[in-house]
């Protein structure tokens, strides 16, 4: 199972073979103190007739440096607008805390069996092929009821409801579609599975990655891995 | 109004009363410092009360690009007001520190805060989007605390009953956030009026010089809490994404292809901490930690917990403390405490030097009860950061001591007789405070850009654009390897110095060259960037502007080019980079203004003495080097060693104000140069105070 989320990683940073070896180490398990508990995870177990999806984001929280220019590039590629709250990606931060368990990346896990999508009472949140199965919120079709919200297992919720300018301020689901509908995208190619996301091109330190690979659902360790390649070691910090 | 947020939040604390200005009152300011200074000339009729007086108006300023993607340039704040550090005046000043203050004021929908008069009991301000209160400390017991034990309150206090790592509702609007609010708290020196204290935020953001956080003890004010749900609308949201992916696929580090191991100016730095402990970098776990919007960290946060996000004087404060440990833990007292580390550094020395020779101790000529048994102990940093604080022996009982050390070193040198006389230390050199009585940062007579910039203003700048200029050289001279020719290094650099391009004398450090006309511009254009594109647009000093890089074409920086690209794709205006110098130039000359509606006179103009009889020496003791012409040829020239002559600074200072179109005689702007400028307004309160009466 590890072995073709470490090459996709590889093959989107276009590592050196020698950088690549260091992915053959252990995947870290990173467990935050606010975490979920694996027993209420909902996401793990099969689609019920919900194909995969065909992206998904890891991060490395030992590597972040909590610039939060991830959060920076989604709200403004999704939004036209540089925020936090209307991130699909939260970075979460203590300066007081103790490394590592100062910072932790909570990103949406595009889940196998995703609650939010089963939850949409509107059918407002699909995993449409045209977009790579992605879980993805119709907001024409989103009422802002908040039951995708209320369904999502996690801790923080992957998804936020707030008011939205271009609806004229009504209540709507925003949640990580990798960039596939995101308005302002920068790129000709656009974003999706196939394509580019904001978080992980703007990254300055490579700690956020794309993998068509499934990540093991249960727990975090699928979705929390270790990114750091020699030069990080090189520049005085961990491996 | 893209970039902006539209309203500026305006604090009486004397009424406790909270309203609102417009924006776009003073948007042809750009942002930060310019807004700052127009604000504080609109607010503050009589410009030459006290920095302790209840007119004396703060004012926290974000700008256009805080909070958007633009890099290294979203997470400043600009502090400015009347000042209670430097000398013979208090003058109206800045301060800066960066974090996640500006961007989350700026997605609570204000551009920036001033804040006026004094509270009558001790209060804290708590910001949560539109809804403003001035609450009071006594709820919380905030008053007493120190800068992070007051955070920590505040921040559990607006989570309700809500836990950090999930969703925060802020307000009974729902809105929500996962993020801690932004406290910007003063500690134990703030409220004890020390004109050391400093403000801080998070762990270790400070905005240090100007004894702000006097100012707001003074006031009554602990603490300014903010947090914001909304977001900051983008002119071209595809532009700043290109542009953000431009500059890291051109200009920055990259880890695949890493040219430097080590922190450096300018955007080929890759993110390292820049501690500075005598004991180096820590050696414990850690990470990078970066601003709001950075490209590179330059703190760090550790797996002790101890030493978090301190750099630079934090981490030199305690030079010889024992142990790395111990230097570290001694970063977090002045951080906790809210001293400046400037002073606290260079005055901790002279301290120390006084006691080996016998003069401050136990019922010596200064009575001092520091305990110099335990020089390089933790418990001496903190006996003495107490009795700062306190004003105390800080043991805990009152003392003059820690009393008069509270106003500064200088002036307790004063207090204490050592400025007296053909000995006194500000002639010796014994006490290291060149300028405006404030400590010694970049040697002076070295880094000419630094030191007349500092003596030309109102503090010690701060100002790192042509650092590299010094440091490259310097240190590959000791280490033996080979430096790129220096006329290269200069052409590139002068290339992008616009209007001044081409003059490649303006970077001639030699001791011929010290008070050309070619020093004039460099000082004069130091000036006008920094005031706009790094003050007011709030372009980080450690990242811009972007001269040299290994990753550039032709090892050149992004500076020049990235600057108004970036403000243009956020704020929808065609702003070109000469736009920011002139701009630059307004603002310099309104703060001039302001300066001598205080009293300034050229005659004040002027270095301690030491700095025109001793000759200059580095803390390391090894020479420094920097370009500059040798025999007629491009080279690296010691520059160190060499002082100031009194005569020819003077001859310097009239030819600077001329260039400025000021008056020669007195320093002060004239009418036709401010009316030239758009700023008439000033000129008229300049007559209106007398100010050219004998011009």
């Amino acid at each position: 199972m590890d072995i073709p989320i470490k090459l996709q990683i590889a093959e989107k940073h276009k590592l050196t073979r020698r950088t690549f070896l260091k992915y053959s180490g252990t995947i870290v398990f990173v467990m935050g103190t606010h975490l979920y508990l694996p027993g209420q995870c909902s996401a793990a177990g099969q689609g019920e007739g919900i194909p995969r999806s065909d992206g998904y984001l890891v991060v490395d929280v030992k590597k972040c440096q909590g610039c939060v220019s991830c959060m920076l590039a989604c709200s403004l590629v999704h939004e036209g607008a540089s925020g936090l709250s209307v991130s699909r990606i939260q970075i979460l931060q203590d300066s007081f805390g103790k490394f590592p368990d100062d910072l932790t990346i909570e990103q949406c896990r595009q889940c196998e069996s995703p609650a939010c999508v089963k939850a949409c009472p509107e059918n407002a949140l699909t995993a449409d092929s045209e977009f790579g199965h992605v879980r993805m919120v119709d907001k024409e079709a989103c009422t802002g009821c908040g039951s995708c919200f209320e369904a999502c297992p996690f801790t923080p919720e992957r998804l936020s409801v707030m008011a939205d300018e271009a609806f004229k301020k009504a209540l709507k689901s925003r949640k990580c579609d990798l960039c596939a509908n995101a308005p302002y995208h920068w790129d000709a190619a656009g974003g999706g599975p196939g394509g580019k996301q904001a978080c992980v091109e703007v990254c300055p330190v490579g700690a956020i990655a794309f993998t068509s690979e499934l990540p093991v659902q249960e727990g975090t360790s699928g979705y929390k891995v270790n990114l750091r390649e020699i030069n990080w070691s090189n520049l005085g910090y961990g491996r | 109004m893209n970039g902006y947020a539209g309203k500026i939040l305006s604090i009486d604390l004397s009424s406790r009363r909270v309203a609102t200005i417009p924006t776009e009152t003073y948007q042809q300011w750009g942002g930060g410092h310019g807004m700052g200074s127009a604000l504080f000339f609109d607010k503050v009729k009589d410009k030459t009360v006290d920095g302790f007086h209840p007119d004396n108006t703060m004012t926290l300023m974000t700008s256009p690009l805080c909070g958007t993607l633009v890099p290294s340039g979203a997470g400043r704040t600009e502090i400015q007001g009347i000042g209670v550090q430097s000398l013979p005046i208090g003058w109206f000043t800045r301060s800066n520190f960066g974090g996640r203050f500006s961007s989350m004021l700026k997605y609570a929908g204000w551009d920036g805060i001033a804040i006026q008069g004094q509270a009558d009991s001790r209060v804290w301000i708590d910001i949560r989007n539109q809804d403003v209160r001035i609450r009071e400390c006594h709820d919380l017991e905030l008053w007493g605390t120190d800068t992070w034990e007051c955070q920590k309150r505040i921040w559990k206090h607006v989570a309700g009953n809500g836990v950090y790592g999930d969703w925060i509702r802020v307000n009974q609007n729902g809105d929500k956030t996962t993020q801690r609010p932004a406290v910007l708290a003063i500690g134990p020196a703030g409220e004890n009026l020390s004109r050391m204290a400093c403000l801080i935020h998070d762990a270790g953001n400070g905005a240090g010089q100007g004894g702000f956080g006097a100012v707001f003890g003074k006031k009554g004010l602990k603490a300014i809490s903010v947090i914001g749900t909304g977001s900051i609308k983008v002119n071209n949201p595809q532009a700043l994404m290109r542009s953000r992916l431009w500059l890291k696929d051109n200009y920055q580090f990259s880890l695949e292809n890493l040219k430097i191991k080590n922190f450096v100016i300018g955007f080929q730095s890759p993110p390292v901490p820049m501690a500075l402990y005598r004991f180096g970098r820590p050696r414990v776990g850690q990470r990078p930690q970066a601003c709001v919007g950075c490209t590179a960290g330059c703190r760090g946060r550790y797996e002790d917990g101890v030493g978090n996000e301190s750099i630079c004087f934090n981490s030199l404060f305690y030079y010889l403390g024992r142990t790395h440990l111990i230097q570290r833990q001694a970063a977090d007292l002045i951080n906790r405490y809210g001293l400046n580390a400037a002073e606290m550094f260079t005055g901790e020395l002279y301290l120390k030097t006084l006691h080996d020779l016998g003069v401050a101790g136990k019922g010596r000529d200064i009575d001092c009860p520091l305990d110099f048994t335990r020089y390089g102990e933790l418990s001496y940093a903190e006996q003495l950061v107490k009795a700062i604080s306190y004003r105390s022996d800080g043991m805990g009982n009152p003392h003059p001591f820690g009393d008069v050390l509270a106003e500064g070193f200088v002036r307790a040198a004063d207090k204490w007789g050592r400025l007296k006389g053909e000995n006194s230390d500000l002639k010796t050199g014994l006490l290291k405070f060149p300028h405006w009585g404030l400590p010694r940062h970049k040697l002076e007579r070295s880094q000419l850009d630094w030191g007349y910039g500092t003596m030309l203003s109102d503090r010690d700048i701060n100002e790192h654009c042509f650092d590299t200029l010094r440091a490259f050289p310097t240190y590959f001279k000791r280490t033996g390897e080979e430096l790129p020719p220096s006329e290269a290094v200069v052409k590139t650099i002068t290339d992008k110095m616009e209007p001044f391009q081409g003059d490649l004398k303006m970077l001639d450090f030699s001791t011929d060259n010290m008070y050309s006309d070619h020093i004039i511009k460099l000082v004069s254009w130091h000036r006008y960037y920094t005031r706009f594109w790094k003050q007011s647009a709030q372009l980080c000093d450690f990242r811009w502007p972007d001269f040299l890089n290994l990753y550039g074409p032709e090892q050149a920086g992004a500076a020049g080019i990235a600057e108004q690209r970036f403000f243009n794709d956020v704020t929808g205006k065609n702003f070109s980079f000469l736009d920011g110098i002139n701009l630059g130039k307004k603002i310099w000359n309104l703060d001039n203004v302001i300066w001598a509606l205080q009293g300034r006179h050229r005659d004040m103009v002027r270095f301690a003495d030491y700095v025109y009889t001793r000759p200059g020496t580095t803390h390391t003791g090894f020479p420094e080097y920097m370009p500059g012409i040798k025999d007629g040829k491009w080279d690296y020239v010691v520059t160190s060693g060499r002082h100031f002559d009194s005569d020819r600074f003077e001859d310097f200072k009239t030819r600077f104000y001329r260039f400025q179109g000021w008056d020669e005689k007195t320093g002060c702007p004239t009418r036709q140069t401010l009316e030239s400028l758009g700023l008439g307004f000033a000129a008229d309160a300049l007559e209106k105070g007398g100010k050219y009466k004998n011009a």
